[in-house]
């Protein structure tokens, strides 16, 4: 088979994605992770659609060094979202790391660690699942055979307990009843698809289509930004290929929060005497469109005033912790993390909130080693505390 | 003779740039080209591979290459984000590739005087952004401002948003540094700095730009659809004492384009799409509805205008149904405008042509035809004729070629004009006998096998002498294919 028809074989759409880039350039400048190649615009995904177009014409040839600058991409979107030709690039990126891997050149070491920690456990983690409830309350009484199920989501439930935990008190004491497969729950397959290991994920999704199905699911409510847009988009795709049902409405928790303060039962109504700014997370956002939901949260909160960064929005820039880079090259997540940060902190607002469990993780590490004066909170560390002023503290 | 990057030179290298220079084939051939896509036939005409490159973050790194380049005798070729098309930043001889893009800070911001000083990488969004936490912004910027660069386009030359206002980049560069090719930094300005625009970095390297900019103010954004490209001429003229920001005119055929690209609806079917920018304290005493009307044309819906400010930077969206594109490109005074797309569209008959232009202060257009194309079609190379066509006829009303770059060096007196081209060519010969910075953008390149026969000059003169054979070559894209296929 010639390289052509090897890399037709990823898809039609995406063989011809690559002869359709203008080369403008405006995904190099929006990469949050070119500067990190040194500054070569080899690094770059302009520069990556031009080695695809030479690979299928059989002028290049797939390297390690290729390899390695496939597995850089945080796939945070923002290349495909200011693309004047509209390429689906994060599709072209994992499909060429599927193909990596099944040539043997990816994924990276932390990376197949994860895959094979979701293999034996479930989650990429390498935790016991047995673990998995115990950021759950007293107060918190999942009730069987509800429309919404919580899916805590592995980052959330073994990495960032206190934001599932708080999410969950908030819907419980708003009355919302919810059922939780705690201990049944498997990785969502985020972390192996966007690393090319799609083997690997299909069983993880096949598992949890099953259990979907089984506790008779028809929305699923889920406070990770990953999983969010994992279940929305990737699952449908993968459920017709397995032959599996998945007739569910699939929510980040932020557009069922929304859902509740626009039927008026959701009301903060306690002073938050705090001036933020917010984090679009790249799979919340971009991902997902949900740019409008989590600002008219923050508006909906007395006394919080919102100040925007310098990017917001489609324009926000990357935590750096999507896409496997977190584990693959922490040290280039750490320094994206910080930039993002800095930016943060020169609107002047004492505090950084986000949405999602990768986003908190990477900014409670930038915070913590750079010293930087603002706090970090979850949407839903500010809606507990207008909702209920006197527990909040 | 340029040298090779081998031995003492490259450990050389390695010690001044350490892990700023590359000499990993993988790398190099991110360097190889830029945004026009040219035949593998005309590529391997010219050394267009590097034998490294140098990621410069500051004046003294531009200083150090260019002296030890110079001492060993090895080409050095500027490069920036390379959206440019015509070869410029693309090596005619080899040699080191010296990449400006991480060289790109904003050192100073004047809010009195309005000025601010940047590194030539800075890219154009990113100063504009920049600027509005001070109250300004850029006076006028590329389309390509979201990734191309200040030095870039002072290098390249280029009128774009903002030029019906405030003219071409060069009437907004108050000041620059640059090293000169024995590796001293200048600081001029004004007749001195002239030199240095438009030529590609083959006199010296800008390392510092000084610019005016505006105070930052909410644009309106009006359009207009017109009935042909004699109206839109003789709308500028209406509207020419009228404080208008920036005008852009788009055909019919370009807007069908677009709106097979995007999936959205034409703005307009036929005619032309005239898209202005004013400022919003600025009354135009109904100006411009007055215009409107009695050139036959209308106002159209607001949102019409504010759909076109947001594409502002998106024109190449076409490309989505090429795969490729070949583009025509040319300034002619407004009074050369329609008679020179009439000529045009005359001579390309079977071609669907999409027209883009922008009005530039002082009574010129800087027009785009583009012709949807694939530059996997065996006979592409021969349609590239096709592409400059544009240029040919609208020398003969009054026009000129937009940039010389590599590929049009040997157009240097009709772009720039005798008087400067021939400032150049003797400055060259005088600071670079042997043209090892930026090589082949002077005059252009020599054939590999012909050192005496001139490359650009060969592309010029038989795309003139085919150009009535062009529109016999059959179209990628035929002119009645898809609606506002006619013009």
């Amino acid at each position: 088979m010639s390289a052509t028809q090897e890399l037709r074989g990823l898809s039609a759409a995406l063989d011809a994605a690559v002869d359709i880039c203008a080369r403008c350039g405006f995904c190099k400048t929006g990469c949050p992770t070119y500067p990190f190649g040194g500054g070569f615009e080899t690094f770059s995904p302009r520069a990556k659609v031009h080695f695809l177009r030479e690979f299928a014409m059989g002028r290049e040839a797939l390297t390690p060094e290729w390899s390695d600058r496939f597995f850089r991409c945080t796939t945070c979107e923002r290349c495909e979202t200011v693309c004047q030709t509209d390429i689906p690039l994060i599709r072209l990126w994992e499909s060429m790391r599927e193909r990596l891997v099944r040539q043997g050149l990816g994924p990276l070491p932390a990376q197949k660690r994860m895959m094979e920690n979701a293999a034996a456990f479930g989650n990429p983690y390498g935790e016991s699942p047995s673990t998995q409830t115990r950021w759950m309350l007293p107060e918190h009484a999942p009730v069987e055979g509800t429309d919404i199920l919580v899916f805590g989501g592995c980052t959330a439930s073994y990495r960032m307990p206190a934001m599932l935990q708080k999410g969950v008190t908030i819907l419980t004491r708003l009355g919302i009843p919810f059922s939780y497969a705690g201990g049944e729950e498997h990785c969502c397959g985020s972390p192996l698809l966007r690393t090319g290991q799609v083997e690997g994920a299909t069983g993880l999704i096949g598992r949890n289509l099953d259990l979907f199905a089984r506790r008779k699911a028809r929305t699923i409510v889920t406070p990770c930004g990953g999983c969010s847009k994992t279940l929305k988009k990737d699952y449908p795709v993968h459920a017709k290929s397995l032959g599996k049902p998945f007739d569910v409405e699939v929510l980040h928790v932020s557009e069922l929060y929304v859902r509740l303060l626009r039927e008026g039962r959701l009301v903060p109504s306690g002073r938050v005497e705090r001036v933020v700014t917010f984090h679009d997370p790249c799979h919340v956002g971009r991902s997902q469109g949900l740019f409008e939901e989590p600002r008219e949260l923050l508006g909906a909160i007395p006394g919080l005033r919102l100040t925007e960064m310098q990017r917001s929005r489609t324009e926000s820039r990357c935590c750096g912790a999507g896409g496997g880079v977190k584990a693959g090259y922490p040290e280039m997540a750490a320094a994206i993390a910080l930039d993002r940060l800095q930016e943060a902190v020169d609107t002047g607002a004492d505090t950084l909130v986000t949405m999602c469990p990768f986003c908190q993780g990477s900014f409670s590490q930038a915070i913590r080693e750079s010293g930087a004066k603002i706090a970090l909170a979850g949407l839903e560390d500010l809606l507990f505390e207008s909702l209920w002023p006197a527990r909040a503290a | 003779m340029a040298r090779e990057c081998t031995g003492e030179f490259r450990r050389e290298l390695e010690r001044l740039f350490g892990s700023s220079v590359s000499f990993d084939p993988q790398i190099l051939r991110s360097y190889d080209h830029d945004v026009g896509e040219m035949p593998g036939l005309l590529m391997a005409m010219v050394r267009h591979r590097p034998d490294a490159v140098v990621v410069a973050r500051g004046a003294d790194d531009v200083r150090s290459l260019l002296r030890v380049c110079r001492v060993c005798g090895v080409p050095v070729t500027p490069r920036a984000q390379a959206t440019s098309g015509y070869g410029g930043c693309i090596p005619g001889k080899g040699g080191v590739v010296l990449d400006l893009c991480s060289f790109d800070r904003l050192l100073a911001v004047d809010g009195k005087s309005l000025q601010v000083d940047v590194e030539p990488g800075m890219v154009w969004g990113e100063l504009s952004r920049r600027l509005a936490s001070h109250g300004m912004d850029v006076r006028v910027c590329p389309t390509s401002a979201p990734s191309s660069t200040v030095g870039g386009w002072f290098a390249m030359g280029g009128v774009g948003i903002g030029s019906l206002r405030y003219g071409s980049i060069a009437d907004t560069v108050v000041e620059i540094d640059v090293v000169t090719p024995d590796g001293d930094l200048r600081t001029c300005s004004g007749a001195e700095m002239e030199p240095f625009h438009q030529t590609c970095g083959t006199l010296g390297v800008v390392t510092r730009l000084r610019l005016a900019c505006r105070k930052a103010e909410v644009l309106r954004t009006p359009a207009v659809a017109l009935p042909d490209a004699g109206a839109v001429a003789a709308f500028l003229e209406r509207i020419r004492e009228a404080e208008v920001h920036s005008a852009c005119a788009q055909s019919a055929p370009y807007c069908a384009m677009r709106a097979e690209a995007t999936g959205r609806a034409p703005a307009v079917k036929e005619g032309f799409l005239l898209s202005l920018a004013i400022p919003e304290g600025v009354p135009d005493g109904g100006v411009i509805e007055d215009a409107a009307r009695s050139l036959g044309g209308r106002m159209l819906a607001e949102d019409v205008g504010e759909e076109e400010w947001r594409e502002r930077h998106y024109p190449m969206r076409i490309k989505r149904n090429g795969p490729s594109l070949l583009v025509g490109e040319f300034v002619v005074p407004w009074g050369g405008f329609a008679p020179a797309l009439a000529d045009i569209a005359a001579r390309l008959p079977r071609d669907r042509l999409g027209v883009e232009a922008f009005a530039v202060r002082g009574g010129t257009m800087a027009v785009l035809v583009y012709m949807l194309d694939d530059a996997r079609s065996p006979i592409y190379p021969v349609r590239m004729v096709k592409a400059m066509v544009p240029l040919h006829v609208a020398a003969r009303h009054g026009g000129r070629g937009y940039a010389t770059g590599m590929w049009f060096a040997a157009a240097a007196d009709a772009v720039f004009g005798r008087e400067k081209a021939r400032l150049v060519r003797a400055r060259k010969a005088a600071t670079d006998p042997e043209d090892m910075l930026n090589p082949c953008k002077t005059a252009g390149p020599a054939l590999p096998f012909l050192p005496f026969v001139n490359l650009s000059r060969c592309i010029l003169t038989a795309t003139a002498v085919l150009e009535p054979l062009a529109g016999l070559v059959p179209a990628a894209r035929p002119r009645s294919a898809g609606p506002g296929g006619e013009s």
